[in-house]
């Protein structure tokens, strides 16, 4: 039992790890701009089909380091093209572009790498499980939840010891005041953007070496990043991640009682927080 | 008894005091006014008597009942109504349906889904009435958002006044003002409390308006409460002037 | 003048909704087209009850689209084979969630509350998806089909029948604008325009604007799945498909695209939208992404719509 129970928390860990991944790019990107990038999931898509496309020439590191950093290019020219015109107007606008984006984007990687679902191979010796006991525990796991771990600790440094993370992290309080000390809005915007974006190309790359290749792949993990901001608090980066992991781990013990629920629950958690406060766990208050 | 008894009421925003022990007693049909230098609190003050903020301590009484913890729409319905320093209107629409609907909503027919052709009748004639009183008549059919700066504050001052409020709270009603549209606003306000006999709080920092108008006015400073006296007494006092820096009568 | 004009338009939209079986095969298009264009412009108008009137940001009607479809196929398939009971259910169980989610969230604005709406849609979505047994899942609910109307006497075969469907779905649609367009006039109606205009003001009139939006919400949410229950009886099929948030972003489009200042709007939205998507859907593979494209495209310019522009120019 012990045994199943350890499976499933460690494996909740792990996709709660994803979840705040995503997450964290989609808030960074939420509380500076107010832009809610439901596409999200179509560039972590991109992530995972341009490494892909990369492993031949560059190999498994090669890619894993270039196609995050390709992902959030792409992410800041759309920023910088589209996005941009939208930023004065009623938030609907820049949803609805994101939706058509996410549109695009899905049958676009259609188009180009096809409908059928891609393998996407790892090194042998990061497949290999660790401990004989703990089966569950394969290298590329335990890889993943400490490529994120560096990740946000990555983002925690830029955002805390860097001048371009004081200025997004005042930017989300009060970007009037940001503006007129002289900092250009405009490319800490697009910066901010590359950086969410960035996130989600990473988490596409860790994706597809679990999961496989899908045009709908960013599909099935945006949802639960909506609601991992939603539990953890609007406007705040730690309650995200708080958030992510909670409904990861939310989600993978109910799978050991009731496998059917392990989705389910996350919905549950999110009309929980909605009804008790509706701010989010972390959330600061008048965020909306 | 006095309409509106405000008990020594605070407001701290953390280290900050907004407003700090002010308290002020308005009778029924007084005129009063609250001035004060740039920073006084004033608009926190009103803020904290329209139940847009709550007070860190003291009370807020109102024709003997304590309102202090009630919210913004409940004290509408006590009797209170107030404009804003920034107009808030209906932009996008009409200034006649800027007056109808909160002749409705007085009217307690906010959530009819259908009005007979004599209560239609009746609020038609009683929002041309507002038109007339306000000087709008002319530009009843005209969005709000395309008026001139005093006759968008005129719609938002007959908009209060069409919840037939026993109490006016006005926030800096000229302000952004040239001297004609300023004189205009005076007029309408003053006519209107004539008219009514309504109890109206104004804060303002043109002072030929506050002697223009006031029975009385109270002057905070720094948050705190300064004097209060007639017109002549304020004028009079040394510590207003000083505290004005010289900002002349 | 307006009110001329008014009166002027919505005659020519009712003459040519009528009319509709008559010339639509002379203009390329075919019965069940037109049918499936008022089944969309009746959900983006009551999207629009809600968006373009109340000025709020609902980006999950599908759900309560998918709902009203969901009740009325399961209800033929399994319970009784009426038309009138089956929409009556999916009507009633979509707007009961409705009433329920309503509480939740109407105390949130902006984007956020568009977050959550979404997130709530996708709830629908999942139990779609995953109570199989009774969704029947990804492959959804088939071997049914919509039930001739019985009034005694005379039949309305409605299932054979396409023109009869059309004029069916026409007298829903009809009695549904009618009473939209009538709250819409009422006090009531006035004092969801004044929560769109300024909430802050709204509230310092004394309207418990909460209160109002989650009434708007539901009847909103009613409305569509009227539009829901006759998607199920159009297609005789629905899938988790129609509870999609792409169906969602559908119906916005729709509104924004006609104009959501407008009450018409939607509904000239949802033609061009069901039109364009039927063309491009027999022509290419890849209509998704024009799909998409066409969502940036209105966006970026033309966010005002078509009676947007329209009303400019008569303006000036």
């Amino acid at each position: 039992m012990t045994q199943l129970l350890l499976f499933n928390v460690f494996n909740g860990l792990i996709i709660g790890a994803f979840y705040a991944l995503m997450a964290l790019g989609l808030s960074l990107i939420l509380n500076l701009s107010g832009v809610i990038n439901f596409a999200h999931g179509g560039f972590l898509a991109i992530g995972g089909y341009l490494a892909y496309t990369l492993i031949p020439y560059l190999g498994f590191w090669g890619a894993l380091v270039v196609a995050p950093v390709l992902t959030a290019a792409i992410g800041i020219l759309v920023e910088r093209v589209l996005i941009r015109r939208l930023y004065g107007r009623d938030p609907l606008y820049s949803l609805l572009l994101t939706f058509g984006l996410a549109f695009m984007i899905e049958d676009g990687t259609r188009f180009i790498w096809g409908a059928q679902s891609l393998p996407y191979r790892i090194p042998t010796w990061l497949a290999a499980p660790l401990s004989r006991s703990f089966f569950f525990l394969t290298g590329y796991r335990v890889f993943m939840v400490a490529l994120v771990a560096a990740a946000v600790l990555g983002l925690f440094l830029i955002l805390n010891r860097t001048r371009l993370g004081l200025r997004i992290r005042a930017g989300t309080l009060d970007l009037e005041t940001v503006s007129s000390l002289g900092v250009n809005v405009r490319v800490l915007r697009s910066l901010n953007f590359g950086l969410g974006i960035y996130l989600a190309g990473l988490a596409g790359v860790l994706a597809a070496g679990m999961l496989g290749l899908q045009p709908t792949v960013g599909d099935n993990l945006i949802m639960p990043s909506f609601i991992a901001i939603i539990v953890g608090g609007l406007g705040s980066l730690p309650g995200t991640l708080a958030g992510g992991l909670l409904i990861g781990v939310a989600s993978g013990v109910t799978s050991v009682f009731f496998p059917s629920a392990s989705e389910a629950v996350i919905y549950v958690m999110m009309a929980a927080v909605l009804i008790v406060r509706p701010r989010g766990l972390f959330g600061e208050e008048g965020r909306f | 008894m006095s309409l509106l008894r405000v008990e020594k009421i605070a407001r701290h925003f953390g280290s900050l005091v907004a407003v700090k022990d002010v308290s002020m007693t308005v009778e029924p049909g007084e005129l009063r006014a609250v001035i004060g230098p740039n920073g006084a609190g004033k608009t926190t003050f009103f803020n904290l008597i329209s139940g847009f903020l709550q007070p860190t301590s003291g009370r807020v009484i109102f024709d003997g009942a304590d309102i202090t913890g009630l919210l913004p729409a409940r004290r509408v319905w006590r009797g209170i109504a107030r404009t804003f320093q920034i107009t808030e209107v209906f932009p996008e629409l009409s200034v006649r349906e800027n007056l109808r609907i909160p002749v409705e909503v007085a009217s307690g027919f906010r959530l009819r889904p259908w009005l007979s052709r004599a209560a239609d009748a009746e609020i038609r004639a009683y929002v041309a009435e507002l038109l007339e009183k306000g000087g709008l008549a002319a530009k009843a059919d005209r969005m709000v958002g395309e008026l001139s700066h005093g006759d968008q504050r005129a719609t938002e001052i007959m908009m209060a006044l069409a919840l037939k409020p026993r109490l006016l709270l006005l926030d800096e009603p000229t302000a952004g003002m040239g001297d004609q549209e300023t004189y205009a606003i005076t007029q309408l306000i003053r006519a209107l409390h004539k008219d009514s006999k309504l109890t109206i709080v104004l804060i303002e920092h043109d002072m030929r308006v506050v002697f223009h108008l006031a029975d009385r006015i109270t002057v905070l400073d720094q948050g705190s409460f300064l004097a209060e006296g007639t017109p002549q007494e304020i004028a009079a006092n040394e510590q207003v002037q000083t505290a004005y820096l010289g900002k002349a009568a | 003048m307006p009110q001329i004009d008014k009166r002027v338009g919505d005659a020519v939209v009712w003459l040519l909704l009528v009319t509709a079986p008559l010339w639509l095969t002379y203009v390329g298009g075919y019965i069940e087209l037109g049918s499936r264009v008022l089944i969309y412009a009746l959900a983006a108008m009551a999207l629009n009850f809600l968006l373009g009137f109340t000025g709020v940001l609902s980006f999950g009607h599908a759900a309560y689209f998918g709902l009203g479809a969901y009740g009325t196929a399961l209800t033929i398939k399994y319970l009784y084979p009426s038309t009138p009971l089956a929409m009556l259910v999916g009507v009633v169980a979509a707007t009961v969630a409705a009433a329920i989610i309503g509480p939740m969230i109407v105390r949130l604005r902006g984007v956020y509350f568009a977050m959550c709406t979404i997130a709530f849609g996708q709830v629908f979505y999942f139990i779609a998806f995953q109570w199989s047994s009774v969704t029947g899942g990804d492959d959804g609910v088939s071997a049914w089909h919509r039930m001739p109307l019985g009034f005694g006497l005379a039949t309305i075969d409605i299932l054979k029948d396409n023109k009869a469907f059309y004029y069916f779905a026409l007298a829903l649609f009809a009695v549904c604008a009618a009473a939209m367009a009538f709250l819409l006039r009422s006090p009531f109606g006035r004092t969801l325009l004044a929560i769109r205009e300024n909430e802050r003001r709204a509230r310092f009139l004394g309207i418990p604007v909460d209160r109002h939006i989650w009434a708007s919400w539901v009847i909103s949410c009613f409305f569509v799945a009227v539009a829901g229950a006759l998607y199920a009886l159009l297609n005789n099929f629905v899938d988790p498909r129609a509870l999609r948030w792409d169906q969602s972003g559908n119906f916005v489009i729709m509104a924004v695209l006609g104009g959501m200042r407008s009450f018409w709007g939607p509904l000239i939205g949802a033609a061009i939208f069901i039109v364009l998507q039927d063309y491009l859907s027999s022509e290419t593979q890849n209509w998704m992404s024009f799909i998409g494209l066409f969502f940036v495209l209105v966006v970026l310019f033309f966010p005002r719509g078509v009676l947007g522009i329209v009303r400019r120019k008569a303006a000036s």
